[in-house]
């Protein structure tokens, strides 16, 4: 049992700590990405704009259905192959970034499906533009609805950012596995760390989500 | 001269065929009532004059414009053609003066002080001023129908739609709305369109009335004469139907 206190040294738990920073930076960085672009894709699929919108559509179908974990090799492994050089932190933030907007933008489209026809024709009929629809009357109405799913892919996008660590990415899980590499009876003080870390952030999380629920219902 | 003239009409929605050649010239200052049975496309036809629905042959001029004409601006249109419609689409996340501020401020760019001056004397004339700062969603279906017509009034519109203003609400909630367009109908010269199953408002306000049954125009006459002695069956044994209810 002392062996599973010896663990928590500062320096092992510095480390293990430093790695929250880089966690919390890749996913609030490709939140804010992902939330821009998945807005813009959601809202072309929305459109319904011949053969753009379909060839988006299917594009978002693609990434969808692969796993997150091969988008981020092929950010970090095959895009220098190509020419591009990303460091780590930021192939990390455009694979999370590539994935999650095909996401956020299933959800945006939903959300705007969702929206009672008779506010455009309303708004239409009114003498108001497309573009005037759509930004005075059905985005705010559709994220509105939108905001407690948008919070739940915010949530798996922070945990997901734990598949860095198959590039090496010195996230936080990658520096738990640093940590109880130096002795296996480290593994479970770790792992209790880590799962402790994760929860408040994304409990924290859907505790804004509940706020945001109830203070919109 | 004609506000609204369809000139040999057709529109299908797939192999049904909603509007079969219809001819309807409507003068400016009209107030014209349409009806018929459900499902013979007289929202299909009132929707037609603002472009909700597109026409698929024939000519449609509304305030001069075509509207079959795909160099057409369909905003140039809305902005002198107002609708009220059945389930009033009010825009939910908008207050009741912003309802009927917003489409002057952002289409017709009216002063912000005037738009406002002006948007509280139509919520005095529908009688509702009290819930200028309202939420839709808080007010009662006649409410929030009386909202809608002075929503389309604030654009100052030639020509007013009325798609059954009145068949979603509650009956005791109809007399309200019912006078609000009644007093419309007297004392404006904007062209009137209106929708409805409402005889007595027909009887009491119209000056002509458009009787449709499956798409077609079947009888176009006075008021005086469409009640009094109807030519067409169909709109005699319509008139015997409604009237008994």
């Amino acid at each position: 049992m002392s062996e599973f206190f010896n663990a928590f040294t500062s320096a092992n738990m510095g480390y293990l700590l430093g790695g929250l920073g880089i966690t919390v930076g890749v996913s609030a960085i490709s939140v804010v990405l992902s939330l821009l672009f998945g807005s813009i894709v959601g809202i072309i699929q929305f459109e319904k704009i011949p053969f753009f919108s379909s060839f988006v559509g299917t594009l978002n179908n693609i990434v969808r259905n692969l796993p997150l974990l091969l988008i981020i090799f092929f950010t970090y492994f095959a895009l220098p192959q190509l020419g591009i050089h990303l460091p780590i932190f930021w192939a990390t933030v455009a694979a999370m970034t590539f994935f999650e907007s095909a996401m956020l933008a299933e959800i945006v489209r939903g959300g705007l499906e969702a929206v009672d026809r008779g506010q455009f024709e309303g708004a239409r009929a009114n003498g108001l533009s497309n573009m005037q629809t759509m930004w005075h009357i059905v985005l705010p109405q559709a994220y509105k609805k939108m905001i407690p799913p948008i919070i739940s892919q915010l949530i798996s996008l922070v945990k997901d950012t734990s598949l860095a660590s198959g590039i090496v990415l010195a996230e936080m899980t990658y520096r738990g596995q640093i940590v109880y590499a130096q002795n296996t009876n480290y593994i479970i003080p770790v792992l209790v760390v880590l799962t402790v870390v994760y929860f408040l952030l994304n409990y924290g999380l859907s505790l804004i989500a509940k706020w945001f629920d109830k203070k919109l219902a | 001269m004609s506000m609204i003239e369809f000139k040999d009409v057709q529109k299908y929605y797939g192999d049904f065929h909603a509007l079969h050649d219809v001819n309807l010239k409507i003068d400016a200052g009209e107030t014209v009532v349409l009806i018929g049975p459900s499902g013979s496309g007289k929202s299909t036809l009132i929707r037609t004059i603002n472009g909700l629905e597109e026409i698929e042959e024939g000519q449609l001029l509304v305030d001069g414009f075509d509207l079959h004409d795909p160099k057409t601006d369909i905003n140039k249109i809305r902005k002198n053609v107002g609708m009220v419609f059945q389930h009033f689409n009010l825009y939910n996340n908008k207050t009741v003066l912003e309802n009927i501020m917003l489409a002057p401020r952002l289409v017709l760019h009216r002063d912000e002080a005037e738009n406002k001056r002006i948007a509280m004397e139509l919520l005095e004339q529908v009688g509702l001023a009290d819930k200028a700062n309202s939420m839709p969603a808080a007010l009662s279906g006649g409410q929030k129908q009386r909202v809608a017509i002075a929503r389309s009034l604030a654009m100052k519109p030639k020509a007013l739609l009325f798609d059954e203003p009145t068949s979603a609400l509650d009956p005791e909630m109809i007399g309200d709305v019912l006078d609000v367009m009644r007093d419309i109908a007297r004392d404006s010269d904007m062209t009137l369109l209106v929708v409805t199953h409402e005889m007595s408002f027909a009887k009491a306000v119209a000056d002509r009335v458009i009787f449709m049954a499956d798409g077609r125009i079947l009888e176009d006459s006075s008021t005086e004469a469409f009640f009094e002695n109807p030519t067409e069956p169909r709109a005699k044994k319509f008139l015997s139907q409604v009237e008994h209810h």
